[in-house]
């Protein structure tokens, strides 16, 4: 007689997002296998609907949490909450946006066309475990499905040597990264007797460890895994690098999508999961987010490549959003997730440009290939000026809004010279935009630079959205404000 | 009985691990591997450990060695390395200072546990031999089945990175960033393929 | 309780026996008459200093990566193998859609000719090989520098 087994309760509405993107990644290889030649529209196509499916499915899942609370299924590993499903919707934007940047690159580059489209779904949907994981090993095997994918986009320019080079560079360092992740996951599993979460936050809520040397050691492993894979200063060393020699649309994903997620993973293991202990890494992250902010901004201003320099501008808004964690409240979780969402437009937009101009070979990115674009290119220069701005955090833009915001819950929290560190990075990175701003519309031409083409669609259109709604949340920031509020992350037991 | 299988099964791994070291040729120390992971299989059927069992012959002694061989095979059986040069400088008094210390920690260990070795089990088995690969199998298809599932993604995403950066393409290559910036797009013959 | 792994030592035992066998039947079997000429790796030219580098067909690698990730799956089926019966249709439907998921790999890449072990396929090539039109001194002030005899090869001007 076999006794039949309790198996887990699955919340399938809290799933199809992840199922969204895993099948439709699976659905394009059959059908790329299959089929020989298939139209080239149909991938880029076939990733940007499934990016929107998800973005539209987001809204009843929101409305649904608010009214039924936050849920967590498939015993405990996985939790759904109203910040998951904010994270999970800054990976479809950039999923989307990175299929439109593509759509015109792959042909323009000769390369050939599925992989790129196939990958990139594949890795949304370990970004989207990361943000729902309540489980360290689901976090763990979330990270590799989004970092391996990104490995090989990363590589995916095959005409180009530096691309490899980037590929292999981030491929070492990210894999040493995951294996301290996974070394401080199995510390912090000794210390505590479980990998849950919920768990876990428990545990350390009722008992107080006489000896906590492992808890602390697997705490400072998890926060070098993590911080490699959201660039922060000290484990930054392979951002410039890699975002230099990778395809340009795989940078947009890497910048907005994979940073959004490993601060996702971020604010879940640390906020939420070691909260008790915050007074214990609250000045590690401190002071990381101080070291970010200060070499980001100033190793920008001495770039000459414009990808290196927004590879730097990148560290900088890392260290700007450690800012906003390091409050560890919830004030400090909304700014966190706003700034996440205005940074991935911010992003997405200014690769496409850079996309654009990079030309056919993606390989002038210099400075001289900026210059004098305020009179050959008047609307992508206009378009490519207000992310600068927004970048910047000029006021009216909606960097403004939601710099003040992490700063606020800075100042909230008391950490009054870590706001001041991070005022005085963003005047020292104001100035490298402002580089770039007199390179497009004050320097001449240099003889012997042709006017390029048209502008591709997918890269227009990607540019001029994000630019939109910069200006729009800089003049109207009250609703993405109170989205960002509503998106409490919390844990729940399943 | 158990005693006498622990030790044949010690001389055997440790015998392979001596001739991992001592061997000339690669091939012959990959193999000495093989013998000193199946006799670690061994000693994990001893501890009634059969999943880790099947795991150390199939994974390890089965697939891992597999490439190992593969990557000697790659760099040629027959390169002999000078081992006269020191690629880098004072590693080998390190190592020994590293593998010293080591063997002193795990002696240490050994010496100041509770009750040192009593031959006792550690906890309370859960079950026995047969019983704990099938509980590993409930645990994995029911608490854990969403970590399997994701694992079956991260393998499909390792195939296709395989895949796709092992492709020749055809047409041109960009130069070498040197000469990047003044041959672009120099070439009348580039063909505009789409996938192959 | 060991007992029952006997057969596996047996075939162990075997498997050496064979081995050993097989050595000693050669040596007893084979003809051997060793000279310093038979021994050279060639009979003529200059005896080889080093061995060649040899090119590696990338299709190994290939094989190596899909040897490693089906067999990573087997070690899934194991566990689940032994405790199907208790988990009933939701274990049987957990490993469907995990063998579905790495099946879907193997599409990918009978798909995409990884395990073509055939003669490489060209691309379809445009036009003739050998175009009427073609002469040596086209080809020669066509390419630029002095590239003669190439008609009739295939592949050759690509």
């Amino acid at each position: 007689m076999i006794a039949a087994l309790t198996t887990p309760y699955v919340a399938w509405w809290a799933l199809v997002p992840l199922i969204t993107f895993a099948v439709a990644g699976f659905l394009l290889l059959t059908v790329a296998s299959l089929v020989r030649r298939l139209p080239a529209v149909l991938a880029p196509a076939w990733t940007a609907v499934a990016g929107l499916g998800v973005l539209l499915y987001l809204v009843p899942m929101w409305s649904r949490v608010g009214r039924d609370g936050a849920d967590s299924f498939l015993a405990g590993t996985v939790g759904v909450d109203r910040s998951s499903i904010f994270v999970t919707g800054i990976l479809a934007v950039a999923v989307i946006a990175a299929a439109l940047i593509s759509r015109d690159y792959l042909p323009r580059e000769d390369l050939p066309g599925v992989e790129l489209y196939v990958l990139l779904l594949m890795s949304a949907a370990g970004g989207v475990v990361m943000a729902s994981a309540n489980d360290l090993i689901v976090l763990f095997l979330g990270l590799e499905i989004l970092s391996i994918a990104v490995y090989v986009l990363a590589a995916l320019h095959l005409r180009r040597i530096e691309s490899q080079e980037a590929a292999l560079k981030y491929f070492l360092l990210g894999a040493f990264s995951s294996a301290f992740l996974l070394y401080g996951i199995a510390l912090v599993y000794g210390a505590t007797g479980s990998t849950n979460m919920v768990r876990i936050s428990a545990f350390l809520a009722q008992n107080v460890l006489v000896d906590d040397a492992m808890l602390l050691a697997g705490l400072g492993l998890l926060l070098v895994g993590l911080g490699f894979k959201v660039a922060v200063v000290p484990f930054h060393a392979w951002t410039p690098d890699v975002y230099q020699g990778a395809p340009t649309p795989v940078v947009a994903w890497m910048a907005a999508g994979v940073k959004a997620a490993g601060f996702a993973a971020l604010m879940r293991v640390f906020v939420l999961t070691l909260g008790t202990y915050v007074s214990d890494w609250r000045p590690a992250f401190q002071v990381i987010a101080a070291a970010t902010v200060l070499a980001g901004a100033v190793v920008a201003v001495v770039q000459t490549d414009v990808k290196r320099m927004l590879a730097y501008s990148s560290i900088v808004h890392a260290g700007f959003i450690l800012v906003g964690l390091q409050a560890a409240t919830d004030r400090g979780n909304s700014s966190v997730l706003a700034y996440l969402a205005v940074y991935a437009f911010l992003t997405v937009g200014s690769f496409a440009v850079v996309t654009v101009v990079s030309g056919t070979g993606d390989a002038s990115h210099g400075l001289d290939a900026y210059r004098g674009m305020g009179r050959r290119h008047p609307a992508l220069a206009g378009v490519f000026t207000v992310l600068l701005l927004g970048q910047a955090g000029i006021p009216f833009t909606g960097g403004f809004v939601v710099k003040l915001g992490v700063l606020a819950a800075a100042v909230d929290g008391g950490a009054y010279w870590l706001a001041g560190v991070a005022m005085l990075a963003a005047a020292v990175a104001a100035f490298v935009y402002l580089r770039l701003l007199v390179a497009m519309y004050l320097e001449e031409v240099p003889s012997g630079t042709e006017t390029s083409g048209a502008v591709p669609l997918g890269a227009l259109v990607v540019a001029v959205a994000s630019a939109v709604i910069v200006l729009v949340v800089g003049l109207v920031p009250g609703p993405l404000l109170d989205l960002a509020r509503d998106a409490v992350p919390v844990l729940v037991a399943g | 009985m158990e005693v006498a299988v622990f030790i044949v099964s010690a001389v055997v791994v440790l015998s392979g691990a001596l001739g991992v070291l001592l061997a000339r040729n690669p091939v012959h120390a990959a193999l000495f591997l093989v013998q000193t992971l199946f006799g670690v299989a061994v000693l994990f059927v001893l501890l009634d450990a059969t999943f880790l069992a099947a795991v150390q012959v199939m994974v390890y002694a089965g697939a891992i060695v597999i490439l190992f061989l593969f990557v000697i095979m790659l760099l040629g059986v027959d390169r002999a390395d000078d081992l006269g040069i020191e690629p880098i400088a004072g590693q080998r008094p390190l190592a020994a200072v590293v593998g010293m210390s080591l063997a002193g920690l795990l002696a240490t260990v050994l010496l100041v546990a509770v009750d040192g070795l009593t031959g006792a089990p550690a906890g309370t088995p859960i079950g026995d031999a047969g019983d704990n690969t099938r509980r590993l199998g409930e645990a994995l298809f029911t608490d854990m089945v969403f970590a399997v599932e994701l694992t079956a993604i991260l393998l499909t995403v390792a195939v296709v990175g395989a895949v796709a950066l092992a492709r020749r393409l055809s047409g041109p290559m960009q130069p070498l960033p040197v000469v990047a910036i003044a041959e672009v797009d120099d070439d009348p013959d580039e063909a505009t393929g789409d996938d192959s | 309780m060991l007992g029952q792994y006997l057969p596996i030592v047996f075939l162990i035992v075997l498997a050496f026996l064979f081995a050993a066998l097989s050595f000693f039947a050669s040596r007893l079997l084979a003809p051997r008459s060793p000279n310093d000429k038979k021994e050279a790796p060639y009979e003529c030219g200059i005896i080889p200093g080093r061995e060649a580098p040899e090119r590696f067909p990338v299709r190994f690698f290939l094989v190596a990566m899909i040897f490693i990730v089906f067999d990573i799956e087997i070690i899934f089926f194991y566990p689940w193998a032994i405790a199907h019966g208790e988990m009933g249709l939701f274990g049987l439907i957990a490993v469907l859609v995990f063998s579905l998921a790495v099946f879907e790999s193997f599409v990918y890449l009978i798909g995409n000719g990884a395990l073509e072990w055939g003669p490489i396929r060209r691309e379809a090539q445009t036009g003739d090989v050998v175009s009427a039109t073609r002469t040596t001194s086209t080809t020669v002030s066509r390419a630029g520098i002095r590239q003669v005899g190439l008609e009739g090869r295939t592949g050759g001007d690509s």
